[in-house]
């Protein structure tokens, strides 16, 4: 009889484990995740864990970091910006061509005016004349490709003198040994992260994105907020734009197509929420570098370009059944 | 644009057209996708000054913005019209078959421009025009081989996967290189897309993953310069051999500074009047070869001044 009780308390004391396995892992799901794939890496790929490879990932994964810092605000309000990957490309040519016209300076200044502009036009849209902003950015994600085409007359542009000008600071230079995009990304982050957390700005786009009619009857002027998440969204694509044409020292027009998707699989994995009125800039950060050790790691273990693709967005999609399982507190569900 | 020249096209054979009907041709080309990259921007407006030049040809110019169906529709239409003969740059090999046999079937000569179509369609086609890109692979392993003295480690860049062009690049360089140089090593291959930067990161992470590489081998010179520019970062650019294809004009300049090795030379200006000429032998009757290859020359420091740089 005794063997009995001992083998049903084992049970027991095993289920109890098992549960509490399972709902750790659905807690810190996605963290557990990559701290896995970034072992599994490591075991097969002994180059994975060294100091300039962790530095090369970062500073790859600063593009679309810097990016998805502002997407994560016009998330978190509400909204979405599908119009990121082509605004990247439209500043990045704009930046490279005026450099050379009117000179790195006129250049930065006359990109990040028009750039705004770009987002004010987004933010009208989307704020005050109330449009699905689904619907606004997708239509902006052509349009802006169009107007890329229009001014670049379809070729390529290139700094002409590559190695004499300041302008290379923003994409290849270091400060303190650390290199300048990283430390742009890592500002950007900082600054966004606390004005969301600690101003009554941040506090205001969040009951936006919650809750909008109760934001409304709260006296939170809904439009103006709205229309400022998408300034912020591309204030950020003008900070990548710097570093994008700045690390190619050229552009081609179509280089920013495609990122719009990495950026929003970075937010995703990091967890925010697309339905608004959640979510944080720490863990779009860590959502968007657990998808740049991924495709590395992928690259150093030598798997072509179709199998990095599939991984990929198998990893997104298991991450975003991790995060509803987190909250059902339950891995699978039979009813709805 | 495409309708502006469309427009002026039907009104000059309102106008003049009907009086030289005898001696005017009617071409109708349909590009893949003008626009997205400055090789095929070049080519139309090579094409129509070339046209231009030619007193009896009249050009009706579409784009397909890389959109199979739609280039498909253009074909039909350009049937209906009555041209006198169809150029194609066809935006997939496979899937632009049909709509050729139907021009073909109509009576109206079709040449295939730049990229090939599959063997399928070689039947319904009057020809060919275009670089070999199998050859260009060849020549550029060739330079490697020459460039690395027979001995070394490799990695490659690649173009588009799926797409001819870069398909045959990375063949052509393949079997010459383990057929002539057993000695160089083709350590590993990676796409980046015809994008520099993607060849930019690419680049990066073999340089990570490898402690020595000697040459680079890029499907075109933008992929090469990225990777050039990884290398430059990275303080290894000294010690490694870039070569290229498609010479652009940032190629053409690090070729000049000693940065670069070699490319092989590829003109869309040639290219664009090799494809009207061909048009035009077919539509004078002439014995055209079916698959008819421009020259596309191996470019290094050593004959750098015999080439003009590149305007794209």
């Amino acid at each position: 009889m005794a063997s009995v009780e001992q083998s049903k308390q084992a049970i027991m004391l095993n289920k109890k484990y098992k549960a509490g396995l399972l709902s750790f892992l659905s807690a810190q799901g996605i963290l557990v995740f990559f701290l896995i794939c970034m072992f599994a890496f490591s075991l097969f790929s002994e180059q994975f864990i060294s100091q300039s490879n962790i530095m090369t990932v970062v500073r790859q994964a600063s593009i679309i970091g810097i990016i998805a810092v502002g997407v994560t605000v016009v998330i978190i309000g509400g909204n979405l910006d599908l119009s990121v990957g082509s605004m990247l490309s439209f500043s990045t040519v704009l930046v490279v061509d005026l450099h050379d016209k009117i000179g790195p300076a006129g250049a930065i200044i006359l990109m990040f005016a028009l750039t705004l502009l770009i987002g004010a036009v987004n933010g009208f849209l989307v704020g005050f004349m109330r449009l699905n902003s689904l619907i606004v950015t997708l239509a902006m994600l052509s349009a802006i490709q169009g107007l890329v085409l229009i001014y670049s007359g379809g070729k390529n542009v290139d700094i002409a003198n590559q190695s004499d000008t300041w302008f290379a600071f923003f994409g290849r230079g270091y400060v303190l040994g650390i290199a300048v995009p990283v430390i742009l990304f890592a500002l950007l982050a900082i600054v966004v992260q606390v004005v969301m957390s600690y101003t009554s700005y941040g506090r205001r786009i969040f009951a936006v994105g919650g809750n909008p009619a109760a934001a409304v009857y709260s006296g939170i002027r809904k439009n103006w907020c709205v229309f400022s998440t998408y300034l912020i969204s591309a204030f950020c694509v003008a900070c990548a734009a710097l570093v994008l044409g700045s690390r190619v020292m050229g552009s081609q027009n179509n280089v920013g197509q495609g990122y719009e998707l990495l950026v929003l699989a970075g937010i995703i994995l990091g967890g925010t929420s697309l339905l608004g009125g959640a979510g944080s800039v720490w863990k779009t950060i860590i959502g968007v570098l657990i998808l740049g050790f991924i495709q590395n790691g992928l690259l150093l273990l030598g798997y072509p370009y179709y199998t990095q693709w599939l991984v990929t967005w198998v990893i997104i999609i298991l991450a975003v059944w991790l995060d509803l399982a987190n909250k059902r507190k339950r891995l699978f569900t039979t009813h709805s | 644009m495409m309708y502006k020249t469309a427009l002026a096209t039907s009104v000059m054979m309102l106008s003049v057209g009907l009086a030289h009907a005898e001696s005017t041709y009617r071409i109708g080309i349909t590009q893949n996708n003008v626009g997205v990259d400055s090789y095929q921007t070049t080519y139309e407006s090579a094409f129509e000054e070339a046209a231009d030049k030619h007193g009896n040809v009249d050009v009706v110019v579409l784009d397909a913005g890389g959109d199979v169906a739609r280039q498909i529709g253009q074909v039909r239409n350009l049937i209906q019209q009555r041209v006198d003969a169809i150029i194609i740059w066809p935006t997939n090999g496979q899937a632009v078959i049909p709509a050729i046999r139907q021009a073909h079937q109509a009576g109206i000569p079709v040449v295939v421009t730049n990229s090939k179509i599959a063997e399928a369609g070689l039947d319904y086609i009057a020809a060919f025009s275009g670089p070999d890109n199998v050859q260009q692979g060849a020549s550029s392993a060739e330079m490697m081989c020459d460039a690395l003295e027979g001995e070394g480690r490799i990695v490659q860049i690649a173009g588009q996967p799926g797409y001819t062009t870069a398909m045959e690049r990375a063949q052509g360089f393949e079997e010459k290189l383990a057929e002539a140089c057993p000695g160089v090593e083709l350590v590993e291959t990676q796409p980046a897309d015809w994008n520099r930067e993607k060849a930019q990161r690419v680049m990066e992470n073999f340089l990570t993953k490898y402690d020595d590489i000697d040459g680079v081998y890029a499907g075109d010179d933008n992929m090469g310069v990225g990777a050039l520019n990884a290398a430059k970062s990275a303080g290894r650019a000294e010690e490694i051999v870039f070569i290229g294809a498609t010479n652009f004009a940032v190629g053409y300049e690090a070729i000049e500074r000693g940065e670069y090795y070699g490319s092989i030379y590829q003109s869309p200006v040639d290219d664009a009047e090799a494809a009207l000429q061909t048009a035009l032998d077919v539509l004078a009757g002439e014995e055209v070869p079916k698959m008819n290859f421009f020259e596309t020359p191996k470019i290094t420091a050593d004959n750098l001044a015999e080439f003009d740089k590149p305007v794209f």
